[in-house]
Order: structure tokens, then C-alpha cells, then sequence
């Protein structure tokens, strides 16, 4: 996964470096923060072991080697801002020293390596998935591994794009790409091929097997970045979890601001059809000669609906129609939903369980 | 420092495994496993390390240079290269570094191993398939059949253009960078990259990670001989190899990091505060100016030359 110079033209790598300048600075001062004097020999140490892990290469059939970048790992164990840091130094000592990696392509580098594969495989599946989980837990060093496996997968992806682009955007008057040759349908697959396969199953179970060696055999080392983790399941208290209900507003926001997506899409869902709207069409679709009485007799028994066929203009603005059938749907759903919710509330209220009540309650129980 | 790595390193661990007749007559012909392979590797990394610091000390046009003057232009040039779209004009280029090679005392056969090795070799192997119509259409120079769904197929001119393109720079980057890195002791290397103003804190890490690998290489290979000299049985097992490269690796962090804090005990009893002062010694004299002038010269003539020539 190392991009060597060459393969980008200077303003990919240019890009790569702006986007990193900000992450190593916010890294930096997170990691000054926690761990004060001691951060220097920490990251050092960090950053030594990462660049020893990915010496480890395995051999692939076709006369290349995957190898683990450990990221994950260190980021289990240090901290993700220590991770960061010390992915990218070991990626500067790889750059300098071995020719593994360019220098301009330094700051691409380390946004896949080191930030992606990192942010990816510790904050949206390491730490999700170890909410409850005790420090000991099979289920925390399986989380590791799994964090490790799709954070190294996400960081080919994005090696695959960065490559994938370069035919696209720069080429000469004859059409002959200026750097990397690959387009994105054969670069993106490639890339993923390998890490889904092979770099992500060395990644997968390095990761596995020295968190559950450290589990069992050295347990301080997890305490430097899980100091108030209880050590076993028993210490597990689980603070009943409150669902705020405007949380319900992220997916419907989401929705509405996806509505557009149904204009893309003209014709009707299967067996929703309108069998009188369009009688030839229907038949054909259907196989049939003639619309059965039944339907033919109740298709249009219903027919007063304020936005008839999510359309209220008689299709002379079929989208600004469905978009503000989308939005007022939304907003009855909403409104609705809310009133569910209060007359709950009301009840629960009336019967004396006020919300307080049944936290007491509930830790009395466990 | 030679003489404490040489100490991490023995010379067995240092040579490749005795080739024996492959056609089993002498002896049993030994597969190294993926672990010994690994740790060979490692040896080859300090060997590289070591080396590197012997030509750097040497005498030579680009070891006289001031370190930060040489980071800056080599930077340049190296922008240079990936800014030139045309293969002559980076052929020249390259020409370029083999004479810098020279003044700098630098054995070109060594250089040539160094730069060609791996990387441009292999990218060589993986542009070869983007020569065809397939991935870069274009003018087919040479016809290779009609498989691909009854289309003709064949190496186009653009895709061997592309393909002399990326090797050619690929080449010349990577000389560039071995350039600056043979010629540059590491501390001097370091003190530049401060002294452009890189936060203290990554040359502090980069530092202290650099002499780390080599300490913790030899932590590796002396728990593999551990175990080595354990093991009765000759056949290799997988699984239990495994085990091992876990355990190896857990239990290395568990040294790692009794290391780091001692580390750091040492530093704080020497009044380490959080800060690091490092002694420059830098000057930028009559031979630093006319080295940029020099380098400013060629850059402008390459990127003008490659307009003419045309892109």
C-alpha cells in the first residue's frame, strides 16, 4: 500500500500533505495532553514497533507480499492520536531510509496508513464495539482484529481512489495517463482484492493474537489507554441507557434529504401499478388480457388523497410535487410520532413511574 | 554505533542460508520459514543502516553541502521530476543523479542495486498489463489477437509511453531520495528537518524511534534464538510458528515499553523538561550558493525543455 513517488502527480501529493498538516497537529496536542513528558520515548516506541510490524511480510502468489501496518494495534494500546503519530514516523523512516514509499507521496501515505486506517478501525469499530466489553474479554481483542481488518481494508480503498484518479485527471493530448496508468474500475478492485484477502487477514489475526496475548500475559500495557476498563465481566455495570427521542430526527433527516433520489427512478414498483392509468402497459407486465373485476372494481375506490400519486400540480411539476409530498409525509409522520410519544409520556405520568423512579428502581435490581 | 550494532548482529544472522544443491544430492536443501525470512530481512535493514552511515561520513560533493540547503533542493528537484511529463527530458534528469553519485564518492554499482532493487523493478511488472488496449487505448503497435469480447487487441503506444513515463520518474525520485539519504549522517538529517521548522515533537519521536528499531530488532532475533535453541524438532510447525510471531510481538511491546520508561527516567534525571536542544551547526557558504543556483538553473531548464519538447 505504499505509494511510491511517481505514481501521483505533485498535486495529489500537495493535497495529501494539507489534509494531514491539520490531523498530525490535532494528534500532537491530544497526545502532549495525556500523557505529558512521557509522550516522547512512548510514540518512539510506538512508532519503532509499527515500523517492525510491517517488515513482516507475508508472500503472495503473484511475486508481491502483504504485510500487516498495525495501526489498530497501536491504537488499542496507545491511544488513537499515538497511533496516528507513530504510523507516520515509521512511514518517514520507511520513505527515508528504504525507498518504501516516496517522500512527495509522504503525506498520502500517512492519510491512509496512518489517519484513515486508524479513525476507521478504532472509532467506528473498536470502540462501538467494546462499549460494555471488560479489558479480559475475548470479545474486546476480537473487536481489535475486526477494527484492524476493515481499517486497513478502508485505507486500500482509498489507495485504490487516489491511484484510480490520476489517468482521469492527468493525461496528455494522446491520451496517455501521466502517472499511475490504472482507472479507478481496475485500481479500486485490485487494491481491495489484496486487503480484503490477504493484508487483512495478517492484519486480522496479528491484531487478534497479541491482544489476547496481552490479555493474558500483560495486562498493565492495555491499562495505558484503558485505565478505568474494568478487568473482568463480573465489574461490568451498564448505566441504563437513555434514547433521547430527537435522536429519531437523524434518520428522517436522512431520508428527506435523500428523497431526490426517487426522481431518478420513473416507472412504478412492481404490483403497485395503477391498473386504469395505463391498461396496455399493465397488461403486458402482468401477462393478463383483461384486469381482473376485482381490482378493476376497487383500484380507484379511494381517490380523494390530497397529494394523489405524491403529485398535487397535475404533473406540470412532477418533482417539486414529490419532493413536497416527501417533505409534508415527513412532517405528518413527525407530528404524529411526537404525539404517540406525549400521550406515553402522560400515561406513564399519571401512574406515578416518573422517569427518576424507575432509575432508582432499576439499580436497586441489579 | 557500528560497533554496538555489530554486536546485535552476528554474522551468521547476517549471511543468506548455504545454497545447497538443489537437486538434493548433498544434503537436505532447507526451507527458511516466514519468521527466519523476517528476521533475515531485519539483518538486511541494519546492514543498510550501518553501511549508509560510513558513506555519509565520507568525503564527497553532496556530503560537504549544508544539510538543510541539500533537503530544500533535493525536495525541489524531486518536484521537478514529477512535474516533467515528458521521458527524455527525466532520462536526462536521471543521467543527472548518477553524476552527483560520482562527485559524491559513491560506488554507482552500489547506487544502481540501491535505487533498482525493488521498487522500480517491480513497477515495471505492475505497468506491464497497462500497456494493452484494454486499460490504455490507443494507436496498437503491437497486435496480439482478438480476445477481449472479438475487439482487437495489443500494446498500444500510448500505454508503452505510459509506462517508460512512470518507470523513468519512479527511478529518478527514488535516486533522488537515495541521494540525500546516503550522503546525510541521520542527526544531521534530523537537525535540518528542525531547523525547517518541522514541530520538535516528530523530530524528537522520529529520533528515538530510528535508534528503538535497531535495539528492538535485536530483542526480536535474541527471543528467536530463545526459542530456537529450544525446539528439538526439524520440522517447521505453522501453527505453533504463529503462536510464536504473536507472543513475539505482544511480549515485544511488553519490553518496548519497559524500555520507553527508562528511558524517560534517564532523560528526566538529565533535566529533560519536554524540550529538546540539538547542536546545529550550520553555514550556508559559497558552495551552498552556487550548489541552489546551480539546482535552480537545472529545474527551470527541465521544466523548459519539457514544454519545448512538448508533453
Amino acid at each position: 500500500m505504499h505509494i511510491p513517488d511517481g505514481y501521483l502527480s505533485p498535486e495529489t501529493c500537495a493535497v495529501g500533505v494539507a489534509v494531514m498538516v491539520p490531523a498530525w497537529s490535532a494528534s500532537g496536542r491530544r497526545v502532549r495532553g495525556t500523557v505529558k513528558s512521557r509522550y516522547v520515548p512512548l510514540l518512539a516506541i510506538g512508532a519503532a514497533y509499527s515500523f517492525l510490524v510491517m517488515m513482516l511480510n507475508v508472500p503472495i502468489p503473484d511475486g508481491t507480499t502483504a504485510h500487516a501496518v498495525g495501526a489498530v494495534l497501536i491504537a488499542v494500546i496507545l491511544g488513537p492520536w499515538a497511533a496516528v503519530i507513530a504510523v507516520s514516523t515509521a512511514l518517514a523512516i520507511q520513505a527515508l531510509f528504504f525507498g518504501d514509499g516516496g517522500v512527495l507521496a509522504y503525506g498520502v501515505n500517512c492519510f491512509n496508513m496512518a489517519f484513515v486506517m486508524t479513525t476507521v478501525g478504532y472509532f467506528l469499530v473498536y470502540k462501538p464495539l467494546t462499549r460494555y466489553v471488560s479489558l479480559t474479554s475475548a470479545r474486546r481483542a476480537f473487536a481489535a482484529a475486526l477494527g484492524g481488518y476493515v481499517g486497513i481494508c478502508t485505507a486500500a480503498l482509498c489507495c485504490g481512489i487516489e491511484l484510480g484518479l490520476q489517468p482521469a485527471l492527468f493525461h496528455n493530448a494522446h491520451g496517455q495517463p501521466l502517472y499511475a496508468p490504472y482507472h479507478l474500475a481496475q485500481s479500486v478492485p485490485a487494491m481491495l482484492l489484496a486487503h480484503l484477502t490477504l493484508a487483512g487477514g495478517v492484519e486480522f489475526a496479528l491484531t487478534l493474537g497479541v491482544v489476547a496475548y496481552l490479555q493474558r500475559a500483560n495486562l498493565p500495557i492495555l491499562r495505558i489507554n484503558h485505565g478505568s476498563v474494568p478487568e473482568t465481566d463480573a465489574e461490568i455495570v451498564i448505566a441504563p441507557r437513555r434514547v433521547r427521542w430527537w435522536w429519531a430526527l437523524l434518520p428522517i433527516a436522512v431520508m428527506g434529504l435523500t428523497t431526490p433520489l426517487g426522481l431518478l427512478y420513473n416507472s412504478g414498483a412492481y404490483g403497485e401499478d395503477n391498473p386504469k392509468a395505463d391498461t396496455a402497459k399493465f397488461l403486458h407486465r402482468n401477462h393478463l388480457t383483461a384486469i381482473p373485476a376485482g381490482l378493476n372494481h376497487y383500484a380507484n375506490f379511494w381517490h380523494h388523497a390530497l397529494f394523489n400519486g405524491y403529485d398535487f400540480s397535475h404533473d406540470k411539476h412532477p418533482s417539486v410535487g414529490y419532493v413536497v409530498s416527501a417533505f409534508f409525509g415527513a412532517a405528518v409522520i413527525s407530528a404524529a410520532l411526537l404525539a404517540i410519544f406525549g400521550v406515553v409520556r402522560l400515561v406513564r405520568r399519571t401512574r406515578g413511574l416518573s422517569e427518576e423512579n424507575e432509575a432508582e428502581l432499576q439499580a436497586v435490581g441489579t | 554505533m557500528s560497533v554496538e550494532s555489530g554486536a546485535l548482529a552476528p554474522d551468521w544472522l547476517v549471511q543468506a542460508e548455504v545454497g545447497l544443491c538443489p537437486c538434493g544430492c548433498i544434503g537436505r536443501r532447507r526451507k527458511g520459514g516466514f519468521v527466519e525470512k523476517t528476521l533475515t530481512g531485519a539483518a538486511n535493514v541494519m546492514r543498510q543502516a550501518m553501511f549508509g552511515d560510513e558513506i555519509a561520513a565520507g568525503p564527497g560533493l553532496l556530503q560537504g553541502l549544508d544539510a538543510r540547503v541539500k533537503v530544500v533542493t533535493l525536495l525541489g528537484l524531486l518536484v521537478i521530476a514529477g512535474l516533467a511529463h515528458n521521458t527524455a527530458v527525466l532520462l536526462g534528469l536521471y543521467a543527472l543523479t548518477f553524476i552527483l553519485a560520482w562527485a559524491s564518492g559513491l560506488r554507482l554499482a552500489f547506487f544502481v542495486k540501491r535505487v533498482w532493487l525493488f521498487i522500480p523493478i517491480f513497477t515495471g511488472i505492475v505497468v506491464l498489463p497497462a500497456t494493452l488496449s484494454i486499460i490504455t487505448p490507443g494507436e496498437i503497435v503491437v497486435p496480439l489477437g482478438h480476445w477481449w469480447f472479438g475487439q482487437p487487441v495489443g500494446i498500444t503506444s500510448q500505454g508503452l509511453g505510459a509506462a517508460a513515463l512512470i518507470v523513468t520518474r519512479v527511478a529518478v525520485s527514488i535516486s533522488i531520495v537515495v541521494l540525500l539519504t546516503l550522503t546525510t549522517p541521520w542527526p544531521k538529517l534530523m537537525g535540518a528537518l528542525r531547523a525547517l521548522r518541522v514541530p520538535r515533537l516528530f523530530i524528537q519521536v522520529i529520533a528515538m524511534a530510528y535508534r528503538y528499531i535497531l535495539h528492538l530488532l535485536g530483542s526480536v532475533e535474541e527471543m528467536y534464538v530463545a526459542r530456537r535453541s529450544r525446539t528439538v524438532t526439524a520440522s517447521s510447525d505453522l501453527k505453533a510458528g504463529r503462536a510464536f510471531v504473536a507472543a513475539t510481538a505482544g511480549a515485544l511491546f511488553g519490553k518496548a515499553h519497559h524500555l520507553s520508561e527508562e528511558v524517560h527516567q534517564a532523560m528526566v534525571s538529565r533535566g529533560y523538561t519536554g524540550d529538546a536542544r540539538a547542536l546545529d551547526s550550520f553555514g550556508i557558504g559559497v558552495r551552498e550558493i552556487v550548489w541552489t543556483a546551480a539546482c535552480v538553473i537545472t529545474g527551470c531548464a527541465v521544466l523548459g525543455i519539457d514544454r519545448v519538447i512538448g508533453r
